[in-house]
């Protein structure tokens, strides 16, 4: 019929690549926050022993899966979930969002008022995440990106601030 | 007091259409599809959807979504049978499950009646015409609105190949309106459209069939296009505005859909098929007056519509046997602006639209035969104030 194609699917490469390096490196931070923040430590101890989230791209990925070990340790594991027990599923609905979080066009806090995750879990879970997500955030990137990043920028002490972002960052690099 | 809002006797209201509005609202399609259980769309358009690269923006948002998707880029203005026919033969056979339309008037008129063949057997196009006919759910349909589209594209009705169809089924299951979809048309297009949903919502507030439910998105459409239009007109490179008139569009004709048809629908309607005229722009020339002549009966909500129309300020400071008065003169006030803004395209009488006086007669016949609810010598007092300058 005059008119009519059918198109496959083309894949967004990059925007993958570039989501799947920013979810590698969160992380990686998260287990080094979860180390060096009393208020993210204190957040995984209040969460349920073994507690397993992933965050994840629709629908195929990245994928970016943290949990508490059996020592109670915060450990990023991988970005496979194949064969891992989640807990907490939060799906963000599609690439396109996924680069508006990891841009800092959009905090993770205002992407799921938006719409653009669904979480598959415990409510009161994923706002412990959104909450471990947002204080990451603050220590990764420079103020001006992060006051886009996260729903309220803290008001923390220089020592907090300057000393966690150095430790944050050394422990995410080394990967301890 | 007087109350703002009363509660009719019995009321029903229906709208099971998902909106899914804002930036990169199309990339939400695929996961929309997956919640309808649908796998694999029939995309359909007109062929200057496509030079307008609108097609390029929906295949760009099924990127990276594992969806392969059909392409139907060639609805003519006016679509007929034959065309569902070879449309439902691709569905079929190529094994698709829903249906996409980008753009309103025929491209969703095509989309809604081609869905009721896919939803059954093409011999039903015909025996589902006419008030209610469709007795079971249909596929999933999915309508991205462009500027072109008029709200009618959210309405339980369709039009196609002289037949009508209206059925809370042929309603699409998601609206997304996205501001990459929403490309300046031109001005008198743009007008047509927003006058034709304009002119909905404000039927859907003040006629008989007015509820609290309908009323919410008839105030919020009249209240988007009162503050976006003469902007969108002067200039196109408003996003927010032609984002705010799509939205503006989609529920006018939500509440449309609620309510039964009112005048200004019927006689623009006639108008637009006896004089060649977008019929958005003869429901818009023809409102102000109708309101006018439902003041002079006491339409009792026409002064409540001057909160949406001029916002709380002007509402506030008219006292309260005045408002309806002010509430026609913010129409004609419309008219007047949108006629200044696009250099005098935008006709503010029919006059000005070269409509003959010798046809009123006929179109005044045409429209009381189709159920207006103005008797004869109303609809032509209303067509005589709207054909001179004001």
């Amino acid at each position: 019929m005059k008119n009519f194609r059918e198109v496959a699917a083309e894949k967004k490469s990059l925007k993958r690549d570039y989501v799947a390096i920013m979810m590698w490196f969160m992380g990686r931070a998260i287990q080094a926050a979860a180390a060096v923040d009393r208020a993210v430590k204190k957040e995984f101890v209040e969460l349920p022993d073994g507690f397993t989230f992933a965050l994840s791209v629709m629908p195929s990925g990245p994928h970016m899966i943290v949990g508490k070990d059996q020592m109670r340790f915060v450990r990023y594991r991988g970005w496979d979930p194949e064969g891992k027990r989640i807990d907490l599923k939060m799906k963000i609905k599609n690439i396109e969002a996924a680069m508006l979080i990891f841009t800092f066009q959009e905090s993770t806090t205002l992407a799921t008022a938006r719409d653009r995750l669904i979480v598959d879990g415990e409510v009161a879970h994923a706002c412990a995440v959104v909450r471990i997500l947002d204080i990451v955030e603050v220590y990764l990137l420079p103020k001006i990106i992060a006051k886009l990043a996260v729903k309220r920028y803290p008001a923390w002490s220089f020592r907090r601030k300057y000393l966690g972002r150095v430790l944050t960052y050394v422990r995410t690099i080394f990967g301890f | 007091m007087r109350l703002l809002m009363l509660l009719p006797e019995h009321y029903e209201f229906f709208c099971p259409v998902k909106i899914n509005s804002g930036n990169r609202a199309l990339e939400q399609i695929p996961f929309e599809l997956d919640a309808l259980n649908a796998r694999k769309p029939l995309v359909i358009a007109r062929k200057d959807a496509s030079e307008r690269g609108l097609v390029d923006v929906i295949m760009d948002a099924f990127k990276d979504s594992g969806i392969a998707i059909g392409i139907f880029d060639g609805v003519p203005a006016a679509p007929d049978l034959k065309l569902v026919r070879e449309l439902f033969n691709i569905y079929r056979d190529r094994g698709y499950d829903a249906v996409i339309a980008v753009g309103g008037g025929s491209v969703a008129d095509t989309a809604k009646v081609l869905n009721i063949a896919v939803s059954g057997k093409p011999e039903d196009i015909e025996g589902c015409a006419g008030e209610d006919q469709i007795k079971n759910p249909l596929k999933p349909l999915i309508i991205v609105p462009t500027l072109s589209g008029t709200g009618y594209e959210m309405s339980r009705y369709a039009f196609f190949d002289g037949r009508s169809y209206a059925s809370h089924f042929l309603m699409p299951h998601l609206a997304v309106i996205d501001p990459r979809m929403t490309i300046q048309e031109d001005a008198v297009t743009t007008a047509a459209t927003a006058l034709a949903a304009l002119a909905h919502a404000v039927e859907a507030y003040t006629g008989s069939g007015k509820n609290p439910l309908a009323d919410a998105y008839a105030y919020t459409a009249i209240q988007l296009i009162m503050e976006h239009l003469v902007n969108v007109i002067r200039d196109q490179r408003d996003r927010n505005g032609r984002l705010s008139l799509a939205n503006a569009h989609a529920m006018a004709g939500c509440a449309f859909s609620n309510v039964a048809p009112g005048v200004a629908h019927k006689l623009g309607k006639v108008m637009g098929d006896e004089c060649h005229l977008p019929p958005g722009l003869c429901m818009g020339m023809l409102l102000p007056h109708i309101l006018e002549k439902q003041m002079s009966e006491g339409g009792y909500y026409i002064s409540d519509l001057l909160l949406p129309l001029a916002g709380f300020d002007a509402y506030a400071s008219m006292a309260e046997n005045l408002r309806a008065r002010r509430a026609v003169d913010t129409l004609y006030d419309l008219l007047k602006d949108l006629s200044v803004a696009s250099g005098g395209a935008i006709p503010r009488t029919l006059k000005d639209a070269r409509v003959s006086q010798d046809i009123l007669q006929d179109i005044a016949q045409r429209a009381v035969g189709n159920g207006a609810s103005f008797d004869m010598d109303g609809c032509m007092k209303v067509l005589r104030n709207a054909w001179e300058v004001r």
